[in-house]
């Protein structure tokens, strides 16, 4: 099994993710995780999609399939080494009266993660990372009671030089901010 | 156009009061209507209903730019929309209300995206405060029809529709074609627009840009592929007819004399009189095709899709040979078999900066080896299946018969089955354009409705509905819209009192036990006589002929219903998993 994250390019309107998602169902594929935000560019969202599989083949299929929608701009499937990638995760652990106390030092300086939030009974702590990373992590802090555990899809960013913009180039574009 | 100007009624809708508002503001019904007209659309098949009222009672003043034609059923004018679509080339139209009439277009629509026909539906939906509620006929359409339109959208807002319908029609037809669908609320069709009318065609879009021009280094390496080639074996599909490259393709064979196939879809598109016409590919297709399918050095694939029952197992299929996919949706581009050499573009494009790269060349040996199994086949199913000694009547002679007094000009459209296979082996097309059947999603009760579709888009042909009795009983309401329209659309029932393929089926893979496949059949005949529509049954052979000729001559729509042998059975044939080598006689 390959990890694969595809990048897809959409306008932003009302039901995309439904007719991007029926397209994995359809073959059977699972999604590992999703993560949609609206770009730098006005309108236009962009999709990362993990997925494991074994054929690149068809996956290569999958992602021609993607782009047949209409409101797709441009997709992209990339091999973790193609890529920039990260998830953030949130733990919240709790701290009773009594119990042996967190190590803030380590989990900031060797695990680079974070406490978000104190509460008398309980604490959040934000880790930012690679899956692996995350759960390394998960690792070290689960002695400590985990009253919630959430981790984000991921987001990635390719290291090609070329944008958005150089595939379209064509269109106008406009910062939405 | 000068259609604003002209506007000076804007509503009809007592639930709108018109008066207040300024003359030039019409609602989204009309601007609907004018949008169709605008795109020249002149018939609409469709079914009224609550939720696309205001929309039927905007078409009422407008009924001498626009046919509505009133079907049975949603699925008639799905499939009505689709012939026509198929025999012009023009979109064809849909109209139905929300809820179960959205739903009945479902099965025309899944037909639709897989036989690349285009179309748009509009379908009404609950108001927009409604949206959600599951109010009185309301469906999630747009989510059921994510995977089998080729676009969909919602439109809640009136002064969408004029840009919304200028890109469905450009998304429907422009490209691969494909049905869009176009869902409108209740009231969005009753709002007045909050600006004057104004439609713009739709010409591109960012997100969608089909390629028509393949790019040249791909046309060159096709041609190079070609000219080396010496066992090439062209096969030609739906994508050729799509694109008007019927003359192309007859300069291309020509002059490269290669033997050309076609798959069940590209039918007509090569006479078959032309000799490098070798026959037609696939599960029933011809011996020689078939088996020479594994012997060629090189596949010339134009406009089709490799569809499993053209490939048999794909692991034993061509692996000798190398591949040019010509084909203008690159997600069909080693989709299903590997291209040597994919050239993405319009069929008629790629054909004609083909023409000038590619050499004159003789193949006459390597295409007399199709004449060979031509004549086997000949010999071992097609002459006993012309003059056969059963006492009953078998389908192939019908579909001869009828053939030669139509002299193989007719427009053809087949329903699915058995009889839709023999008609693809026994009609002998000599013109383009001239058979319409339901390929890729295989929808019985395909061919009445579609057959009233062609004959509307092309009034001037003689069409003729070859139909199963089974498939006959899927949508035979569509007879009272034939019979309302008076058009004459002649239908031939094949009549076997069976499910004849599946029974087949059962024959040859299941020992014999039918299952569920025996039909006790009304009387047809009465039947159509309720509507209208006169008819006859023929069921002895020395009346066949003038069964035909009765059929044929009568100036109305006619029905005739032919009692074929119960028991026969379509060859040749690849079974499912079988190799196309292995294609049984048998």
């Amino acid at each position: 099994m390959t990890t694969y994250t595809i990048c897809v390019f959409t306008e932003n309107t009302i039901g995309i993710l439904n007719k991007i998602t029926t397209i994995f169902t359809r073959r059977r594929i699972n999604i590992d995780s999703l993560t949609v935000s609206e770009t730098e560019r006005k309108g236009i969202s962009r999709f990362t999609i993990v997925i494991r599989h074994e054929s690149r083949e068809a996956v290569e299929k999958l992602v021609r399939q993607i782009r047949k929608i209409i409101e797709v701009l441009a997709v992209f499937g990339y091999l973790n080494d193609d890529i920039a990638y990260n998830e953030i995760a949130m733990f919240k652990i709790s701290t009773p009266i009594g119990a042996k106390p967190l190590d803030i030092e380590t989990i900031n300086k060797v695990y680079k993660a974070w406490v978000v939030y104190w509460h008398l009974t309980y604490v959040i702590i934000q880790k930012t990372g690679t899956e692996e990373e995350i759960f390394e992590f998960f690792n070290y802090i689960k002695p400590h009671e985990i009253l919630e555990f959430v981790r984000s899809g991921r987001v990635a960013v390719s290291k090609s030089p070329q944008t958005l913009v150089d595939y379209l180039p064509e269109a106008e574009w406009e910062y939405y901010m | 156009m000068e259609f604003n100007e002209n506007q000076t009624q804007t509503t009809g809708i007592a639930e709108q009061p018109v008066s207040v508002a300024a003359p030039e503001l019409i609602n989204g019904s009309h601007a609907l209507i004018q949008s169709l007209i605008i795109e020249g659309v002149k018939t609409i098949f469709g079914y009224p209903g609550g939720a696309i009222m205001p929309v039927y009672d905007a078409i009422y003043d407008y009924q001498e730019q626009i046919d509505h034609i009133l079907v049975r059923h949603e699925q008639g004018a799905a499939h009505a929309a689709e012939g026509f679509a198929r025999i012009t080339g023009e979109v064809g139209i849909c109209l139905a209300t929300s809820g179960p009439g959205a739903t009945n277009l479902v099965t025309g629509i899944a037909d639709a995206i897989i036989d690349s026909t285009p179309m748009v539906c509009i379908v009404g939906q609950v108001g927009s405060h409604l949206l959600g509620t599951d109010a009185f006929q309301e469906t999630d359409i747009m989510g059921v029809t994510i995977p089998i339109t080729k676009w969909n959208y919602q439109i809640t807002n009136p002064d969408e529709i004029p840009e919304i319908i200028a890109k469905a029609f450009y998304i429907a037809k422009s490209g691969r074609p494909g049905p869009v669908l176009i869902d409108i609320t209740k009231d969005a069709q009753l709002k007045l627009m909050s600006k004057p009318f104004d439609y713009k065609k739709c010409e591109k879009l960012l997100s969608y840009r089909p390629r028509l021009s393949p790019k040249e280094e791909q046309v060159e390496a096709a041609a190079k592929l070609i000219n080396e080639s010496k066992r090439p074996f062209l096969f030609f599909g739906h994508g050729v007819q799509i694109a008007h490259a019927e003359k192309e393709l007859l300069q291309f064979i020509e002059k490269t004399d290669v033997p050309a196939a076609s798959t069940l879809l590209g039918l007509s598109s090569v006479s078959v009189d032309h000799p490098n016409y070798v026959g037609w590919l696939g599960m029933h297709g011809n011996y020689g095709t078939n088996v020479l399918t594994n012997q060629c050095d090189l596949i010339i694939a134009i406009g089709m899709r490799f569809d499993d029952r053209v490939t048999g197992d794909l692991s034993r299929y061509a692996k000798q040979a190398k591949v040019i996919h010509i084909e203008i949706d690159p997600a069909e581009i080693d989709k299903i078999k590997k291209a040597d050499a994919p050239v993405v573009g319009d069929a008629k494009r790629a054909l004609e900066m083909l023409l000038p790269l590619v050499k004159e060349n003789n193949h006459e040996a390597w295409r007399a080896e199709f004449k060979k199994f031509d004549s086997i086949e000949d010999e071992k199913i097609t002459q006993p299946e012309l003059a056969p000694t059963t006492e009953k009547i078998k389908m192939a002679e019908v579909i001869r018969t009828l053939s030669n007094k139509t002299k193989g000009e007719a427009v053809v459209v087949a329903d699915v089955g058995q009889h839709q296979m023999m008609t693809a082996r026994y009609y002998q097309f000599k013109k383009p354009n001239s058979f319409i059947t339901s390929g890729g999603l295989g929808t019985m009760g395909y061919a009445l409705p579609a057959a009233f579709g062609a004959k509307v888009g092309a009034p001037d042909r003689e069409v003729v509905a070859i139909i199963g009795d089974g498939c006959f009983q899927m949508t035979i309401q569509e007879l009272g819209t034939i019979a309302q329209s008076g058009l004459p659309v002649k239908i031939i029932i094949l009549n076997n009192n069976f499910l004849g393929m599946v029974r087949q089926w059962q024959q040859l893979f299941h020992q014999k036990r039918y299952s569920f496949v025996e039909l006790q059949n009304p009387d047809f005949i009465t039947i159509a006589k309720g509507f209208g529509i006169d008819g006859h049954t023929c069921g002895a052979r020395e009346d066949l002929n003038d069964s035909l000729d009765k059929m044929l001559a009568s100036d109305k729509p006619y029905l005739l219903e032919v009692l074929v042998e119960k028991e026969e059975n379509v060859f040749p044939m690849v079974p499912t998993g079988a190799c196309v080598a292995d294609i049984r006689l048998e």
